[in-house]
């Protein structure tokens, strides 16, 4: 299939009749899509049928009875699989995660790009190489601190890690370095203290790229796996994304099938519902966070 | 020293970064080091560290009776199959998707959406949905396209549930990057092409690949670093089976180090200090390759 793309980059409102390329490419836009759509309908369909039913009827995409009662059975459960519970454990870590990202990232990426002190250019350019070493190495060690400080089986352990990341830092200073001196200049001459300006007026104007910071780093929080997986060892203590692994190993086999998609759809409601009111801004990432392209 | 103004200025410029700094270094820079010890010693995560040398490496590498040697060399065969088999699903794919994107057909911002927002769910809930995909009974696969295969439980089934699932999950990212990349790309180099009589291979090739070449790049680079990391899909769907098939290097690092009984943190280390070793490897190999022909 060749897409001849000489016709279609152009300029909005230049052609209007359509072109077979055009054709093509939006069959295999609508063909990818519906297959895209196929696993995410049957698991959501599926957690409106009862365990009777997806049992005794085969394959069937639509409920032939629709039923609450998985999700009744998932959210009340306070033993086994606590959902409630682990939505909220999530919901506090993340949002208290991105607050402090929020924090953090802005003040230090202010502080590298717009504050002088001596061997701050070279500082910043040691910590970034230093982070680009893989992170595998200090998941061990890791957990070893984590444990000193006693934050195994609490929120902490979670929340506070994550906060010596340099990439959203990177990427902040970036987009701080664009903004004209000036603004620092003529404020300080009217007296203005380094806080003053960083909140005041640095802070308003990386609202685009903060939130892009804080949708990302809200979303990894709440999917992250790995690390959870080995800093929880209570059940009640644990994020809804380990949740659901322990919740698969319980219900897995064809039981409780119906409970156990109830559950993944719950569990990915919040980041669904992020994305829905904040389109814009993560399909926009890209060109907010263009201090990446060449 | 003397603290003069100038000194007092730049230490309250400096506390803007030292928050940050100070958790970079016990969260990123002592983990790094201290899992570089550790690689060294005999350790199970209490107590003291017992010196032991290279002797944990010299066992990974070259002790053929040892079951960490059969871990660490099954793990990076499994880690490297999955890496250089999603390289072009997850480079491809989406570079298409976004071509067809950008033929101005109706609806691609609902397009767009439907392939990215599965990026944002938490892959266990994916693994949950997709395991329904492929169920015998209720599946659509099965049922559907009259497959016959028990995909989990056999090979090469179990790679391609992986493969898939991956794909489904994780293109979305790279979609918005080369989407990006290719609304820059100005008309006028197609139109000319156009004048000159090139075909749309031609113009593929050496117009529209060189002019986002540096997107290609970093997507490619960092793609192949995150793959490296396999572990959800892995853990989750297959459970590293059949016969520890699917058993990815970061399962067995984690396992060794966290799994219950005794902590072989040592050895674990030792581990992903050759894994880091190999992803930067990869990565030095993947620049070089790419910048040769300038």
């Amino acid at each position: 299939m060749s897409i001849d793309m000489a016709n279609e980059n152009t300029a909005a409102g230049k052609k209007k009749r359509i072109t077979t390329p055009q054709i093509i490419a939006f069959l295999f836009l609508l063909i990818m899509t519906v297959t895209w759509l196929i696993p995410l309908a049957f698991g959501v369909f599926t957690s409106f049928k009862s365990e009777k039913e997806i049992k005794s009827v085969g394959f069937q995409l639509f409920p032939e009875e629709w039923t609450l009662n998985n999700y009744k059975k998932a959210l009340s459960n306070t033993t086994s699989a606590p959902l409630m519970r682990w939505f909220g454990n999530s919901l506090l870590i993340s949002l208290s995660h991105t607050i402090l990202i929020l924090l953090v990232v802005s003040m230090t990426a202010y502080g590298y790009s717009r504050l002088d002190f001596p061997g701050r250019d070279k500082l910043f350019f040691i910590v970034f190489i230093i982070s680009m070493f893989p992170d595998v190495v200090s998941l061990i060690p890791k957990y070893k601190i984590v444990d000193t400080l006693g934050w195994v089986d609490t929120i902490f352990a979670c929340i506070i890690p994550g906060l010596g990341g340099v990439s959203n830092v990177f990427l902040v200073r970036q987009f701080m370095l664009g903004i004209p001196k000036e603004y620092d200049e003529s404020a300080r001459m009217d007296g203005a203290n380094n806080f003053t300006i960083y909140s005041r007026i640095i802070l308003p104007l990386v609202k685009p790229v903060m939130t892009v910071v804080a949708l990302f780093s809200f979303t990894a929080s709440w999917n992250d796996l790995l690390w959870p997986s080995i800093v929880f060892n209570n059940v009640d203590k644990m994020t809804v994304t380990i949740g659901l692994e322990l919740m698969k190993s319980l219900y897995g086999d064809y039981m409780y099938l119906g409970q156990l998609m109830a559950g993944a759809i719950f569990a990915l409601l919040p980041t669904f519902l992020l994305f829905l009111f904040a389109q814009k801004y993560f399909l926009q990432s890209m060109s907010l966070s263009s201090g990446v392209k060449g | 020293m003397r603290i003069t103004p100038a000194r007092k200025k730049e230490f309250f410029n400096f506390l803007f970064v030292a928050p940050h700094l100070v958790l970079f270094v016990i969260f990123i820079l002592i983990p790094i080091l201290f899992g570089l010890y550790i690689s060294f010693t005999r350790w199970d995560l209490s107590g003291s560290p017992q010196w032991a040398g290279l002797d944990n490496y010299k066992e990974i590498l070259f002790n053929k009776d040892s079951t960490f040697h059969f871990q660490f060399f099954n793990g990076m065969k499994n880690t490297i199959i999955y890496v250089v088999a999603s390289l072009p699903l997850l480079i491809g794919i989406p570079l298409l998707l976004a071509l067809a994107m950008s033929a101005k057909v109706k609806g691609t911002g609902f397009f767009q959406a439907v392939f990215y927002v599965p990026g944002l769910f938490s892959i266990s809930a994916i693994a949950i949905i997709w395991l329904l995909v492929f169920n015998k009974r209720v599946g659509p696969v099965n049922n559907l396209f009259g497959s016959d295969a028990v995909w989990i439980s056999t090979q090469p089934y179990a790679w391609i549930v992986i493969l898939v699932v991956s794909t489904w999950a994780f293109l979305g990212g790279n979609m918005i990057i080369y989407r990006a990349a290719l609304s820059g790309i100005p008309v006028d180099l197609y139109e000319a092409a156009d004048i000159d009589g090139a075909g749309a291979i031609k113009k593929f090739t050496k117009i529209t690949l060189p002019s986002i070449r540096f997107q290609l790049l970093y997507t490619i680079v960092m793609t192949t670093l995150s793959s490296f990391g396999i572990y959800g899909q892995a853990r989750i769907m297959t459970e590293g089976n059949p016969n520890q098939s699917t058993f990815t290097i970061m399962m067995y690092i984690r396992d060794l180090a966290f799994s219950s009984g005794k902590s072989i943190s040592g050895m674990a280390s030792a581990m992903a200090m050759l894994l880091g070793l190999l992803m930067l490897v990869v990565t030095a190999v993947q620049f070089w390759l790419m910048n040769r022909d300038k």
